[in-house]
């Protein structure tokens, strides 16, 4: 059914579809992975910015 | 294991801060001059280095390298030493950039006031500078991925991740997209033409927007927002998908740009597709950025680098859903050549570009300096000063593109354009084109108070140029996967992998693009009437370039029935395979030129009328915006490049003559002699050597070997 739906794009055809296919594989592959990162990893990582080792300018802005 | 101390470089990012503010003052007085001269086009002043069509480029070159250039240069070179906990790798590498960057942007200002251009938008540069670019581009990669490698912390954060395909993309893009031959120091040809060279300048333009304004911009805003909120990111796993989808879908959507022209119908058809679901990774870096405040938005109220970055974000996330919707064919009949294009450019530059610009300059200066903002107060009128000057800006020029694109495509009950004269599309605009110069007018006053602020803060402070810092250096782990450990987490600290599964990823949607355009021969079907431009064509073509018309008049007719009861036969690719650069355009100021020579046609004008119109628009349309063109008048035409010209045209294929470059000028002065004649019995005295001639010979064959199929106009000697 998906391969009408893209076929009655104009010019789309099967080309197109095998790109669309590549895409979804990757995507679905990437979701994947990042439902399988340990929550403590994330929270460590998403934590970066914040541990940069320069406090004192940080404590001048925030005084 | 024991702490390493060392320093990070401020006075780089300083240096780079400085030229932000500079340029961004410089490159938006000039869009201001540019707006105000679609109210009195008087404003070009008369002389050629302040018309518009030469302008748009320094103003659009002058924001987007200049001004978001140095931007991103400031916050990459202040995140990434603090992310990586290392000085850069290289100080003199880091002013090599610093210095050559500045260099490249007063080379494109001054080339282009003098109508030295490709004439390809935001690529307009000429070949000795491009070189420039790329060596300068290449010198950021290597202190950038050296700086990467010699960090001390295993990992690499999502804001790097950015940054890379920043580098790695655009290296590719402005490479591809700058492949052209010289004819002279400051003259090259592309190796494209026609459909295909639009397919590759539309692929770089695209993505210099997706890859120079957006990627580097959402790797500092993964940086100075958590830090700004003192949060750390909403989701990393979000950040993942948002980064791979972002970068493996942006490279296909470059033909959204190129909707209804003669490209074959599948490339635009996949660049509707993949534009459409670049909503998905863009929303999702949207979200992750707002819900990052979680918890944070009362300090929203109070601290202005928090606001400006909430209203960047928030820009972000309209373009990006008004970006694929002007993708879809149904929309972009209606928004493209029209201000609907400027409108949602400028909420991106405006709001997402210069808004974030303006939220690390507010953070990181203060920090250099040891000291506090000098004004909460002056920041926060900044901030709705700005605002309102992106509200005033691009509200009235959606409510324009879309009286404009009614007026274009309205018939009569008869079924007659109601209106044929494209003035009165343009008359009907002027006041919202006066609210747009009012919209950026508000915006500079802004950017002005900012400037002050930041001067006051850095008077009031004492600037630390080399921060001291200290973390453990960097433990040695297995080059390969350890057990446990997966690719990404591998990928994760291993740059050179990271940099090679970025390239692939960007380079998939980029190969089956734009490689079946020279493979499959069908896909430019060609037509045989279709000849070569004559050298007296051909020099005329290359003035049009040089003073940007393709800024203000496209040369694309779509396929549509207002479109060919207007200007004639829609657009084929057969017919552009001569066009070294092609000069579509993307907006319509003005009416399309590519049937202007097709005599009889409904855009067909006299020798005469191109005369005088260049030599004083307004006499003979008092509502007309176009600027005067009277050098063209007085200045001799340069026929000495005429056989350097034919001849990188035949290196490319272009079927002259052998040995035609000898005698080519003949072929010109005999063309250009005619021309005179006919001007002459209207009353004209011009000489045949005068650039006009050129020019009028160029704009009277558009168009013609397409209606004249079987008997072309121009002709070549032994031919």
């Amino acid at each position: 059914m998906l391969h009408d739906v893209y076929k009655s794009v104009g010019g789309f055809g099967s080309y197109g579809m095998i790109s669309m296919i590549i895409f979804i594989v990757f995507f679905a592959l990437l979701v994947l992975y990042a439902i399988s990162i340990r929550k403590k990893d994330a929270e460590d990582f998403s934590r970066m910015p914040l541990d940069d080792f320069s406090k004192e300018s940080d404590e001048i802005q925030d005084s | 294991m024991e702490n390493q101390t060392f320093y990070y470089d401020n006075k780089i990012v300083r240096n780079f801060a400085y030229a932000t503010l500079f340029w961004g003052v410089i490159g938006m007085v000039v869009g201001l001059l540019l707006a105000l001269q679609f109210i009195w086009p008087a404003l070009s002043f008369g002389i050629p280095y302040t018309t518009f069509g030469r302008i748009r480029p320094i103003h659009t070159n002058a924001v987007i390298f200049a001004f978001v250039g140095n931007g991103m240069f400031t916050g990459i070179y202040y995140s990434l030493q603090r992310l990586c906990k290392a000085r850069m790798f290289s100080d003199l590498l880091s002013k090599i950039n610093f210095w050559g960057w500045q260099f490249i942007i007063v080379c494109a200002a001054l080339t282009f006031a003098f109508g030295i251009t490709t004439g390809k938008e935001y690529a307009e540069l000429e070949w000795p500078i491009d070189i420039l670019v790329a060596v300068i581009w290449l010198v950021f990669g290597a202190n950038m991925i050296g700086t990467i490698i010699k960090r001390r912390t295993q990992h690499i954060y999502v804001a790097i991740w950015f940054y890379i395909a920043t580098f790695v993309t655009i290296t590719i893009l402005h490479v591809t997209n700058s492949i052209e031959i010289p004819v002279t120091f400051f003259k090259s040809y592309p190796v494209y033409a026609g459909v295909q060279d639009a397919l590759v300048q539309w692929w770089y333009g695209h993505n210099a927007v997706a890859f120079f304004l957006t990627t580097p911009f959402l790797g500092l805003m993964y940086y100075f927002l958590p830090k700004a909120a003192n949060r750390p990111i909403y989701s990393y796993r979000l950040s993942i998908v948002h980064f791979w989808a972002l970068i493996f879908l942006y490279i296909w959507a470059g033909p959204h740009h190129l909707l209804y022209s003669a490209l074959p119908n599948w490339a635009q058809s996949l660049g509707v597709v993949f534009s459409v679901m670049l909503i998905a990774p863009s929303w999702g870096g949207m979200v992750n950025g707002l819900l990052t405040l979680r918890g944070a938005w009362d300090r929203v109220r109070e601290d202005p680098v928090l606001k400006f970055m909430v209203v960047a974000v928030t820009a972000y996330g309209m373009s990006t859903f008004e970006g694929p919707m002007m993708s879809t064919k149904t929309v972009n009949a209606i928004s493209h050549f029209t201000d609907w294009t400027v409108g949602h450019a400028h909420i991106g530059a405006l709001g997402w570009n210069g808004f974030l610009t303006f939220a690390v300059l507010y953070y990181l200066l203060p920090k250099m300096f040891q000291t506090q903002l000098y004004s909460k107060k002056v920041a926060n009128m900044h901030f709705w000063i700005a605002t309102l000057g992106i509200i005033f800006y691009a509200v009235p020029l959606y409510w324009g593109a879309i009286t404009q694109a009614s007026m274009w495509k309205e018939f009569t009950a008869a079924g007659f354009l109601k209106y044929p004269n494209f003035l009165e599309t343009v008359t009907q605009l002027r006041p919202m084109y006066a609210t747009r110069a009012l919209g950026g007018g508000l915006y500079i006053i802004g950017i002005l108070l900012g400037v002050y602020n930041l001067i006051m803060t850095v008077k009031a402070g004492t600037f630390v140029p080399e921060e001291a810092a200290s973390a453990p250096a960097l433990v040695k782990r297995s080059a390969s996967r350890e057990q446990g450990e997966g690719i990404h987490r591998w990928l994760e600290r291993r740059p050179v992998q990271f940099i090679l599964f970025a390239l692939i990823a960007i380079l998939i949607g980029g190969l089956i693009e734009i490689v079946p355009l020279y493979l499959v021969k069908t896909n430019i079907p060609t037509i045989a009437s279709v000849k070569p431009y004559t050298p007296l064509e051909l020099q005329g073509r290359d003035i049009y370039v040089r003073e940007g018309c393709y800024t203000c008049h496209s040369q694309q007719v779509r396929p549509f029935r207002s479109e060919t009861e207007r200007y004639g036969e829609y657009a084929k690719a057969g017919e552009y395979i001569y066009d070294h650069p092609f000069q579509w355009g993307s907006k319509r100021n003005g009416p399309d030129l590519s049937r202007e020579g097709v005599v009889n046609g409904r855009q067909y004008k006299p020798n005469s009328w191109h005369y005088n119109h260049m030599l004083n628009p307004q006499r003979l349309n008092e509502q007309s915006i176009m600027p005067v063109y009277k050098w063209l008048i007085s200045d001799d035409l340069d026929i000495s490049t005429t056989a350097k010209k034919i001849r990188v045209m035949q290196l490319f294929g272009v079927p002259y003559p052998e040995g035609y470059d000898k005698i080519a000028n003949d072929d010109l002065m005999k063309q250009a002699r005619g021309i005179a004649y006919d001007l002459k019995s209207q009353g004209i005295q011009v000489e045949p050597g005068k650039e006009i001639i050129a020019m009028i010979a160029y704009l009277q064959r558009l168009g013609k070997d397409v209606h004249a199929a079987g008997n072309p106009t121009a002709t070549i000697s032994g031919k």
